[in-house]
């Protein structure tokens, strides 16, 4: 069964409804990402799709609000013809909703670019407005790039896959397209020292990629760059920026140009894959998680890594529970699955912002305490 | 009147030299940045370790105690006063525990001074990017606790896009890691929550905060204008054009000869009625380009001249008058308040317009010494607080402004906190659905609300106050501070 509500106050009666009865709902907007993340059981679809389109948008103060259900391609196509973009380059392409961006925080290749720390989901977002599962239609932050009013809900929300409120419109900063954009494919071949030597140089130097992201032979040969491992590296600004950070790359090996589409076939790499699994690790340690990382489809897999933040991602056919768990027990990482079969997650895996503790069954409990936004989705919870 | 009982317990546990309970030595603890408000704790205590600052806490829970957690004192909104609670001091906690060069991280105690911090990872080529004004003095807890700004963060964002992870102890005690050094969000983003909850979510024991890597190259440019529409248009130019300057900052006439009339005097133009102090920096390569195109934009609007700092002293001083205006400002009035409010970026030069005719309309001197870049306005009020006259129009103009910053989309406040001092502008800002859930978040942390009680969020909008085990006695011991918004002097 699927719900569609057309305003706020249709989600938050069917939310009130719903949790007087118990039934879960299943938050839905474009319906790309639904295998990710546990099954939510015997749940009614909220299809959020019709909450839709550009709230606000003034270019020249480079924020945007829009309502949840709005598809990031959109947004793409309105800020480009002002010159800007919207620095959220989720997995799984354009297709998705911006709700679903912040509500799951799927961070793309450019989480692990830019300056300082304004890669993420959590960077980008100034403001949300939901229906929580106590019917209530709140608002966190606003509208502007700097606010520190209240208590953060804008943080709460992001992450927490909808487990404590239905996105219902979103308030984000954008970014000015750089005059010079190229991406280029550094060779990371060899023997693992100049592996992680080539990897250390690309951390520590004093400049900042748009993005630099490590893909292994078979992702590469799929995407249509090469068959060898890379750091696929993008490099942005002004042209005299662009060509001394192409001289800083190719002083680290060999390199060559790839068309900067390369990006979002990366980000929709992971169509098809029935298992996905993040390992994360500290930065300086990501040469080791990597090549153990390999170790679980015996070289068969599609892998990519930010550089930056030393997450490693890998996109597999199945994954074998013995092979992870050597996996996990040889290095200090955590990993959370993605995506995984319906029937493995009794398993014990850990599905992305899996609340542990008291805390976060006290934020359901205080948000949610009938358990029916998109329940079991994150955590095993109780009916 | 103070319980020996409980004086007797924080002595066991710090020392006696460390509890403060006779008013003579209380009197200092009044006030912090907030001028006009006076607020006498019950006690003071200030733990010396991780382990005191653990035990003080299970202390203050088993005896029931609110308490407001401390730091430098720098904050500009009252966060820190106490009004008959006791005041937990958090400044004596100043210890680097950890440099992490190769993963760009620190981990630190909640009372090392920010500007600390960044010296002593310089020698590795790194710094810490929030640079608050106070810097020299502020704490990086009380950064934490405030999620504090700074001119920089207009590239670098603010202190919370710089927490990586804490360790904090809970109003009742327990103690839990928060957020993760290795980027993967653990559950849910509860470290986004503790960041900016004002100590009213418990109390870190230490923090993990990212390291940058200093820029290669620096140009700090200073653009003089002939009036104050003119630079914030200018401003607007610049924010629209797309580059990012590592910060963009105004300063008015009033605020230009404050500076330049105290030891501060950084060589601004005294007969300009605003200045742009904009700084770019990132690779060698490319930075004069930006430095040019921010340079044209200024002069196509209005500019009268834009000079770069020769060198390094010329650029320290020129950030020494920006930092230390507010300084600066003490010798024009005995009382300054430091406003902070936030609008959209297009709009500045509307509302600054507005906001001296505010200010003409009501007869109080106004300076503006703001993060233009970012739209975060700090419109400053030098006055007499102990004239009843001039503080009533302070606060009339106050108010004002305030709302004609949320007229046009913005926020009442970018960087210095709610605190007391804007408490009586959330219900203009906020839905009673959005503040109830304010009220619930803190309580997923602090259910008794001991932990800076009053402060943040009106008492009245909690719909679950009285359900709260514990909430009534708190409710009472902070009554009288939900009610005393208004600016005053004792």
């Amino acid at each position: 069964m699927t719900l569609r509500p057309a305003t706020v106050d249709e989600v938050r009666e069917m939310v009130v409804e719903h949790a007087g009865r118990r039934v879960p709902l299943r938050i839905a907007a474009r319906g790309t990402w639904l295998d990710a993340g546990r099954p939510v059981e015997g749940a009614t679809r909220l299809d959020v799709s019709a909450l839709s389109g550009v709230v606000e948008y003034t270019p020249g103060d480079l924020t945007l609000t829009a309502r949840a259900g709005t598809p990031l391609g959109e947004l793409t196509a309105l800020t480009r013809a002002n010159g800007q973009f919207l620095p959220l380059d989720p997995w799984g392409g354009d297709d998705g909703s911006l709700g679903a961006t912040i509500a799951t925080a799927t961070a793309g290749p450019r989480a692990g670019g830019g300056s300082g720390g304004r890669g993420l989901p959590r960077d980008v977002v100034l403001g949300v407005e939901f229906v929580d599962g106590r019917g209530r239609v709140a608002r966190g932050g606003g509208r502007v790039v700097k606010n520190v009013a209240g208590f953060d809900l804008v943080r709460m929300q992001t992450g927490a896959w909808g487990t404590l409120g239905v996105l219902t419109e979103v308030s984000v900063r954008l970014s000015a397209l750089p005059e010079r954009d190229e991406t280029v494919a550094l060779a990371t071949g060899g023997d693992p020292a100049s592996f992680d030597a080539t990897l250390a140089s690309l951390r520590e130097r004093a400049w900042s990629a748009a993005a630099c992201e490590l893909v292994n032979g078979n992702l590469a040969k799929r995407l249509g760059v090469g068959d060898a491992p890379m750091a696929l590296v993008r490099l942005a600004g002004n042209d005299a920026a662009v060509r001394a950070m192409r001289a800083i790359v190719s002083g680290l090996g060999d390199t060559r140009d790839v068309p900067a589409s390369v990006w979002d076939a990366l980000r929709r790499s992971d169509r098809g894959a029935q298992v996905v699994v993040r390992f994360s690790a500290p930065p300086a340690s990501l040469g080791g998680v990597w090549r153990a990382a390999a170790t679980l489809s015996h070289e068969q897999g599609d892998m990519h890594a930010s550089v930056a933040r030393g997450v490693v991602r890998c996109l597999l056919a199945d994954v074998d529970a013995d092979a992870l768990h050597r996996v996990r027990r040889g290095l200090n990482a955590g990993y959370v699955f993605e995506r995984l079969d319906a029937t493995r997650w009794n398993d014990g895996h850990t599905a992305p912002a899996a609340p542990s503790g008291r805390l976060g069954t006290a934020l359901l409990d205080a948000f949610d305490p009938a358990r029916v936004l998109n329940r079991g989705i994150i955590h095993p919870g109780p009916a | 009147m103070v319980e020996t009982s409980l004086v007797s317990r924080l002595t066991d546990i710090v020392g006696e030299r460390h509890v403060r309970h006779r008013p003579a030595q209380l009197l200092v603890y009044e006030s912090d940045g907030l001028p006009g408000y006076h607020k006498r704790p019950r006690l003071a205590v200030f733990p010396g370790t991780r382990e005191e600052l653990v035990a003080v806490v299970k202390a203050l829970a088993d005896a029931g105690e609110p308490f407001v957690p401390r730091g430098a004192g720098t904050g500009l909104s009252g966060g820190a006063l106490a009004d008959g609670v006791v005041l937990l001091g958090l400044n004596r906690l100043t210890r680097i525990l950890e440099i992490d060069a190769a993963n760009r991280l620190a981990r630190v105690e909640p009372g090392v001074v920010n500007v600390a911090l960044s010296r002593a990872t310089a020698a590795v080529g790194l710094f810490y990017a929030p640079d608050p004004s106070s810097q020299a003095a502020c704490t990086i807890g009380g950064n934490v606790a405030e999620n504090a700004g700074g001119p920089h963060c207009l590239k670098y964002g603010v202190t919370l896009n710089h927490v990586l992870a804490a360790t904090v102890v809970l109003p009742d005690g327990e103690i839990v890691s928060i957020g993760n050094a290795a980027h993967e969000q653990e559950g849910y983003d509860l470290l986004g929550a503790f960041v900016g909850s004002e100590g009213c979510f418990g109390v870190a024991l230490d923090v993990t905060v990212r390291l940058l890597p200093m820029p290669p190259a620096v140009r700090t440019l200073l653009a003089d204008f002939r009036t104050v529409l003119d630079a914030a248009r200018a401003t607007s130019a610049i924010v629209a054009s797309g580059i990012v300057p590592a910060a963009l900052e105004m300063m008015d006439g009033g605020t230009i000869r404050a500076v330049e009339a105290s030891i501060y005097a950084a060589g601004y133009p005294v007969d300009a009625e605003a200045i742009l102090l904009i700084e770019v920096d990132g690779l060698e390569d490319g930075l004069d380009v930006d430095a040019n195109r921010v340079t044209e934009l200024c002069l196509a609007n209005g500019a009268r001249t834009v000079r770069r700092a020769a060198d390094q002293d010329e650029r320290a001083r020129l950030w020494q008058g920006r930092k230390k205006a507010f300084g600066a400002m003490g010798r024009i009035s005995p009382h300054l308040v430091v406003q902070d409010a936030v609008i959209p970026r297009t709009r500045l030069p509307e509302v600054l317009a507005t906001i001296q005719s505010i200010a003409d309309r009501h007869r109080v001197h106004v300076c503006n010494v703001f993060h233009a870049g970012d739209g975060n306005l700090h419109p400053n009020i030098g006055y007499d607080a102990n004239d009843p006259d001039e503080r009533t129009r302070v606060h009339e103009a106050m108010h004002e402004m305030m709302h004609a910053c949320v007229a046009v989309g913005g926020s009442v406040t970018g960087e210095h906190g709610v605190g007391l001092d804007k408490l009586e502008h959330m219900e203009g800002v906020f839905s009673a659905d959005s503040l109830d859930a304010m009220c619930q978040l803190r309580s997923v942390f602090d259910p008794q609300r001991r932990s800076n009680p009053g402060k943040v969020v009106p008492v009245h909008s909690c719909r679950e106050w009285r359900g709260a085990p514990g909430a009534h006695e708190a409710g009472a011991a902070t009554a009288p501070l939900t009610h005393d918004t208004s600016v005053r002097a004792r």
